[in-house]
């Protein structure tokens, strides 16, 4: 599902099944040296966002990402986050990134090392993207068991 | 000569009825057009798409099978990837679509080790038989959808529209 009208009359409704928000912490670089790495890491992430929408289509609502400017200040903005997420039907509660500095502010934060789709054919993306979703599979499920 | 002579009288009707029969021509070409429109209208592509996989390759074992195809939204055209899971029951070919009954997320062949020979859907722990069947007390409430087939002329598996299940 996602964050949208249509879809959002149909998890309202059946919370007990869709319970979980998939939420991307985007980092927007804007300076010209960091600027293609962190477009590309965005790229990445909401591709595979997009991927994990798509196989867990029934329990899953993929968010609108949460960006950020590099060097802002990330715990408050965090905090907020995850104190309205507590507030709100979704049992579960999973951030994803590409952005190594999440690991130090919360490790349950799911970072994913980022692969260039930059320059790949459609087929080879969507091979990837498969194999990195196959990976995500066991972390989330762990996520559901406790 | 003077026998073939147009009297201003009839040339002026003369024009008249020809200008008259264009305007009406005018009009009426396009109304007709319009009203036969349905009629005319080219069917889009049979709507079969080819897969890479040898229909003489394809097993009693579920198979995997990814193809492409464009879909038009709006003025915006993508192609789109979806996924069947093939497998030979005697003499015919079965193409069972993917998406979960249930909320419609994707389910994969043998993926819970508890259950090796089901589909499984990693969601809510759903569960179908190997002909899409949906194991009661699991919460699908119907049999997973087919896909038409047929097999193309150079031996290719070609896939159609989805239709409800057939085999259940």
């Amino acid at each position: 599902m996602f964050y949208n009208g249509k879809d959002s009359t149909q998890f309202l409704q059946q919370t007990e099944f869709i319970d979980t928000a998939l939420v991307p912490l985007i980092s927007i670089g804007l300076k010209k040296e960091t600027l293609h790495n962190a477009a590309s890491q965005s790229d990445y992430v909401l591709s595979l966002v997009n991927a994990l929408e798509n196989q867990f289509k029934g329990r899953v609502v993929a968010f609108p990402s949460f960006c950020y400017v590099e060097g802002q200040e990330k715990e408050d903005l965090y905090s907020n986050w995850k104190l309205a997420f507590e507030n709100s039907p979704f049992k579960h509660v999973l951030f994803i990134t590409g952005d190594s500095e999440w690991l130090a502010i919360d490790d349950s934060v799911l970072w994913t090392p980022t692969i260039p789709l930059d320059s790949m054919d459609a087929k080879m993306k969507i091979k990837i993207l498969d194999d990195q979703v196959r990976q995500i599979i066991p972390r989330i499920a762990e996520k559901w068991s406790t | 000569m003077s026998n073939n002579k147009v009297t201003r009288r009839q040339f002026l009707s003369y024009t008249l009825t020809g200008v008259g029969g264009f305007m009406a021509a005018g009009m009426l070409m396009p109304m007709v057009r319009f009203a036969i429109d349905p009629v005319l209208q080219k069917k889009d592509g049979a709507d079969f798409v080819l897969t890479d996989l040898p229909v003489a390759d394809i097993t009693e074992e579920p198979t995997r099978v990814d193809f492409n195809f464009e879909q038009i939204d709006a003025w915006y055209s993508s192609e789109v990837t979806s996924t069947a899971w093939v497998y030979r029951d005697g003499d015919t070919i079965v193409a069972l679509s993917p998406i979960c009954k249930h909320l419609g997320c994707t389910v994969g062949w043998a993926t819970d080790s508890a259950h090796p020979n089901r589909f499984f859907c990693a969601c809510h722990a759903g569960l179908y038989e190997k002909n899409g069947k949906n194991v009661p007390g699991t919460p699908p409430r119907g049999p997973l959808d087919m896909y038409e087939v047929r097999e193309s002329a150079d031996g290719l598996l070609e896939l159609g529209p989805v239709v409800p299940n057939t085999l259940v």
